[in-house]
């Protein structure tokens, strides 16, 4: 399995990040409601899950928490810190440039 | 921001070092959480537990590599795999003692004894010199290039004019030493005093820590009675003395009133005006006439007669200070300029001469500097051997735990983190044989500092200080680094799956480690060669200087100085007093005979001048014959077994009163009297005011005066009468051993003045071995390093040879079961040895007959490219070489071919 690009990696923290902003939840959640949300178009593989999870904890931008889950058994529950806000934010305004400046390319008239 | 993100990280971080177990559970629990959903997910679209169940682990991609890879992006886990390393490290080492033993031995010997010797090195070369701006002082010596003498005493109207002629200095001193008696505080003591001109210690920068120090004001113009030998010192009327630091200690009890009381030189109350400090060191060797520490300091007077070039010969010594933003070669160049106007002023003194500046750093160790470079090299060469063996042994048990690192390439550690764990392994060694190492230093350094004789050099400085100890430990893990790096770099790129079917070893990763090991051993052989050639050649040289003839007996002759007050003992009185002391001295049981001479053989001292020949027309000035002076005392040549040629020695009138006669020696009569009878033949020796014509009466044997190395130089030998000195050194043949005559001397000596110490007791057998303790010093290090390179050079051989052997165990069986005797696989592996002791030594031999080029100034009586000495290291090293192969030649011979064919 091999480590994912730079742009690959960063963009799945802001979309991590941006999940955990919803609300709280488990690491296979996350993945879940990715998929769905995007329409199965953004799956991210349970190899680079987990890695990218613990990484944005150590970062501070994610923190965990042991609670009971629904069905009665204990899962790790990660919610979006303060800081991870602010790195959302600026994550955030950083992809809107970059795709606003993709788009004018692409959409430029051919001669 | 940054900052707010940090206080927030860092206790994240911290929490995470010191939980680790409580958060690896979590992990594990975390994953499986996971796996639990995920399967729970698949078997809800129908597909059965056990396939969903291997589905979904193929998905994480494998629980144990998962987990891993989490762990990895932990920022933390630098410190904690490196102490997950360490604790293995030590494990692993823990269970192959034998290789650990030999590694951490390696290297402590390799580190110790590079520390040792450069603590030796900082000492005497790299460690400044305790005065104020060290780099301007310069020694100032005068120089006659005619005959090759570059430093000279100074003749004292040379240093007057100098001091008013030049502009590149911004001050000069004299300084002079004289051995003095010191009574009156114990027992009575010969100390060196020195003479100095007033601003000494204001050109050295030294304050003293008691009291003050000399200024010009201390120096009256007085005139001292005339009729003193030209080479005399006149005492100071200023009587004030500075005591050295361990003086003050020692005589005196660490006075601290001591200022303005009266110490007792030669008879005559002397006031104690300053005490300098224990850092104040001053000592230089060259043309001291007693060759010890100065202890005192007093002022010396410039005598009215010093402006005088008729009168007074040279004996000074001076130091100077060049003024800042002077080079010294400018300073230089101007000397040459003045000297070369004053041998145009004063062509019958001054023709020819030059004047040398030596910088006092060059002046106190520059005679070493060749000799502990030499040493420095030699040791690093040892410290390379030492870490190509470590490489060579890591190297060997990388190939063997192959399959370790295979498994745990796959389950999941990557390169990075094997080669880290590796390297932390040779790292742990490292550090070990580097603590073990400073041990061996510490012991080592003051081994050399015992072993080192006191003529040798001051080796009371040298201690294992903090440059040490930063030099061993760079030392230390730039060896582990070394040795760590290349079985790392060679391992990580192991095939993983060559590595893990049984067996496997003779795949190409395994011939690759034996191809490096074995460039390994050739450059340790080969390196092994160098030094034992250098030190062969250092060897054959000490023997050749120890067979040289000295040209007289030197076992049980015993020597010991007399220096009289100029106060208490005039000319008659003086001669009076040897008389009597001889003659006591002779009666003694066990005395076979006795005599004097004011500067014998290896005193390290002797008096020189011009001499011209009666009825020879003048010679021009600046190329007048010299001649050495020694002045004796009845049954000299008999005493000390120099043999007379021609001629007779001399008689008891000729003791009696000054009759001007001389003895000459065979390389004078040689030189001067060339095929013709010298005997009758009349010298004129300018060595006083008034100088008579004397005859020559015999020619006796030559004897080597300085050193062993030096070839004799002309010599005369006057009778005490001629020149009654107040030093002289007694020289004493006896049965026994000669010190045990020493109480019964001293007894003596008592019974006919009860004030006179005698100094300098020591054997003519003392003498000579501490005129060669340098040699004898750098030889028997250099074998060390040479049998040290050996031992490490076998080692490694050994173990090359016996890593082939199992290697080669498949092949060895085949050709046994295919009838080959044991005898001829023996031959095959000595084969092997051969072949590598052989490049080796053929590179050894190259690199040495270049490195000891470099030897030439240390050699004697033997060339640095000796055939002899080359073939004869070349041999016996091939032969050790050979005898290291032998044992896992042996175990070849041994083995079963049944057993061997087994393995694949």
């Amino acid at each position: 399995m091999s480590k994912p690009n730079d742009l690959v990696q960063g963009t799945l923290d802001m979309l991590l990040l941006k999940i955990l902003a919803l609300e709280p939840m488990n690491g296979f959640a996350v993945s879940q409601r990715l998929k769905q949300i995007s329409g199965d178009v953004l799956q991210v593989s349970d190899g680079s899950l987990y890695p990218s999870l613990h990484k944005l904890e150590q970062e501070g931008w994610i923190t965990a928490e042991w609670k009971t889950s629904e069905n009665g058994r204990r899962a790790k529950y990660y919610s979006l810190t303060r800081l991870g806000r602010r790195q959302l934010d600026k994550e955030a305004e950083n992809w809107g440039r970059l795709s606003n400046a993709i788009s004018r390319v692409v959409k430029l008239k051919e001669a | 921001m940054r900052l707010e993100h940090w206080l927030y990280t860092v206790p994240l971080r911290l929490r995470t070092l010191f939980r680790r177990r409580s958060a690896d559970r979590e992990l594990d629990d975390e994953l499986r959480d996971h796996l639990e959903q995920k399967i729970t997910q698949l078997v809800a679209t129908g597909v059965s537990v056990r396939q969903a169940r291997r589905a979904a682990l193929i998905e994480l991609g494998g629980m144990e590599k998962a987990k891993e890879e989490c762990r990895e992006m932990r920022k933390v886990n630098f410190i904690q795999n490196s102490l997950q390393d360490l604790h293995y490290a030590l494990r692993v080492l823990r269970k192959s003692p034998g290789f650990a033993a030999v590694a951490i031995v390696t290297l402590a010997l390799g580190i110790g004894a590079n520390t040792a010797i450069f603590s030796v090195v900082n000492a005497v070369l790299l460690k400044p010199l305790n005065y104020k701006d060290p780099s301007s002082l310069t020694l100032v010596w005068e120089n006659l290039p005619r005959i090759s003498l570059w430093r000279n005493v100074v003749s004292p109207a040379n240093f007057i004019d100098w001091q008013d002629q030049n502009h590149a200095f911004a001050g000069m001193a004299a300084f002079l030493d004289q051995p003095v008696n010191l009574t009156g505080a114990g027992q009575p003591e010969q100390v060196d005093v020195e003479f100095v001109s007033p601003n000494f210690f204001a050109i050295l920068g030294a304050q003293p820590m008691l009291g003050r120090s000399f200024s010009p004001e201390d120096v009256e113009k007085g005139v001292v009675s005339g009729g003193q030998a030209k080479t005399g010192v006149n005492p100071s009327k200023a009587h004030i003395v500075v005591l050295s630091y361990g003086l003050w200690k020692s005589k005196f009890g660490a006075d601290p009133n001591i200022i303005g009381k009266s110490v007792e030189l030669n008879g005559e109350a002397i006031t104690v005006v300053g005490v300098m400090g224990p850092d104040f060191d001053w000592y230089v060797s060259e043309f001291s006439f007693t060759h010890e520490r100065p202890q005192l300091w007093t002022p010396l007077e410039m005598d009215a007669t010093w402006h005088d070039r008729t009168k007074v010969g040279r004996f000074l010594r001076v130091i100077g200070r060049v003024r800042p933003g002077v080079p010294v070669t400018q300073a230089q160049a101007q000397m040459n300029v003045i000297a070369a106007n004053l041998a145009a002023r004063y062509p019958k003194y001054d023709k020819g001469w030059g004047v040398t500046l030596v910088p006092l750093r060059d002046e106190v160790s520059g005679a070493f500097r060749p000799a502990l470079l030499i040493l420095l090299g030699a040791v690093g060469l040892v410290l390379l051997i030492a870490c190509a063996n470590i490489s060579s042994l890591l190297l060997s048990r990388a190939a063997g735990r192959r399959r370790e690192i295979a498994i745990r390439v796959a389950l999941g550690a990557s390169r990075r983190r094997i080669a880290q764990q590796l390297l932390t392994e040779s790292i742990l060694l490292g550090v070990i044989g580097g603590v073990l190492g400073a041990l061996v230093a510490v012991w080592a350094t003051e081994s050399l500092v015992h072993a080192a004789s006191a003529s040798l050099l001051d080796f009371a400085e040298v201690s294992v200080n903090w440059h040490i100890l930063a030099f061993a430990a760079g030392a230390t893990l730039l060896a582990g680094l070394l040795a760590g790096l290349l079985p790392s770099l060679m391992t990580a790129r192991a095939e993983v799956a060559s590595a893990l079917p049984e067996g496997g070893r003779t795949s190409s990763a395994g011939r690759k480690s034996l191809a490096a090991r074995s460039v390994f051993v050739v450059a340790e052989i080969s390196l092994a060669l160098v030094l034992l050639a250098g030190s062969s050649l250092l060897i054959q040289s000490f023997y050749q200087l120890m067979n040289v003839d000295t040209g007289f007996h030197v076992s049980h002759l015993l020597t010991f100085q007399i220096s009289l007050p100029e106060k208490k003992y005039n000319d008659q009185a003086r001669a009076a007093f040897f008389n009597q002391l001889l003659g006591k001295v002779r009666a003694l049981p066990g005395a076979i005979s006795a005599s004097g001479d004011v500067t014998p053989p290896f005193s390290g001292v002797g008096a020189a001048t011009d001499f011209a020949i009666v009825g020879e027309p003048p010679l021009p000035p600046g190329e007048s014959h010299g001649t050495d002076v020694r002045v004796v005392e009845p049954d000299y040549f008999r005493t000390m077994g120099i043999p007379l040629l021609r001629g007779r020695t001399f008689n008891e009138r000729e003791f009696a009163q000054q009759t001007n006669v001389v003895v000459i020696n065979r390389v004078f009569a040689d030189q001067y009297f060339p095929g013709k009878n010298p005997l009758g033949q009349k010298v004129i020796i300018d060595m006083k005011d008034t100088n008579l014509p004397d005859e020559i009466v015999g020619v006796v044997g030559d004897v080597h005066e300085s050193d062993l190395a030096t070839a004799p130089a002309p010599v005369a030998y006057w009778p005490y009468s001629e020149m009654a000195y107040s030093t002289m050194t007694v020289v004493v043949r006896t049965a026994t051993l000669p010190l045990s005559l020493v109480p019964a001397i001293r007894e003596a000596l008592g019974q006919i003045d009860s004030d006179q110490p005698m100094a300098k007791i020591s054997t003519m057998d003392q003498l000579i071995a501490n005129s060669v303790s340098r040699s004898r010093f750098t030889m028997l290090l250099l074998s060390c390093f040479a049998g040290l390179a050996l031992v490490l050079a076998c080692i490694g051989i050994y173990g090359v040879i016996a890593y082939s052997v199992t290697q080669r165990t498949h092949e060895i069986g085949i050709r046994l079961a295919l009838g080959a005797q044991r005898r001829d696989v023996l031959l095959l592996i000595l084969r092997q040895g051969a072949r590598l002791a052989a490049i080796g030594v053929a590179i050894g031999l190259a690199g040495a007959l270049a490195l000891t080029r470099l030897m030439t100034t240390l050699l004697y009586g033997v060339s640095p490219s000796d055939p002899w000495t080359f073939a004869g290291v070349s041999v016996l090293l091939t032969l050790v070489a050979l005898l290291a192969c032998y044992i896992p030649a042996r175990r070849a011979m041994k083995v079963d071919p049944m057993v061997a064919l087994r393995y694949e």
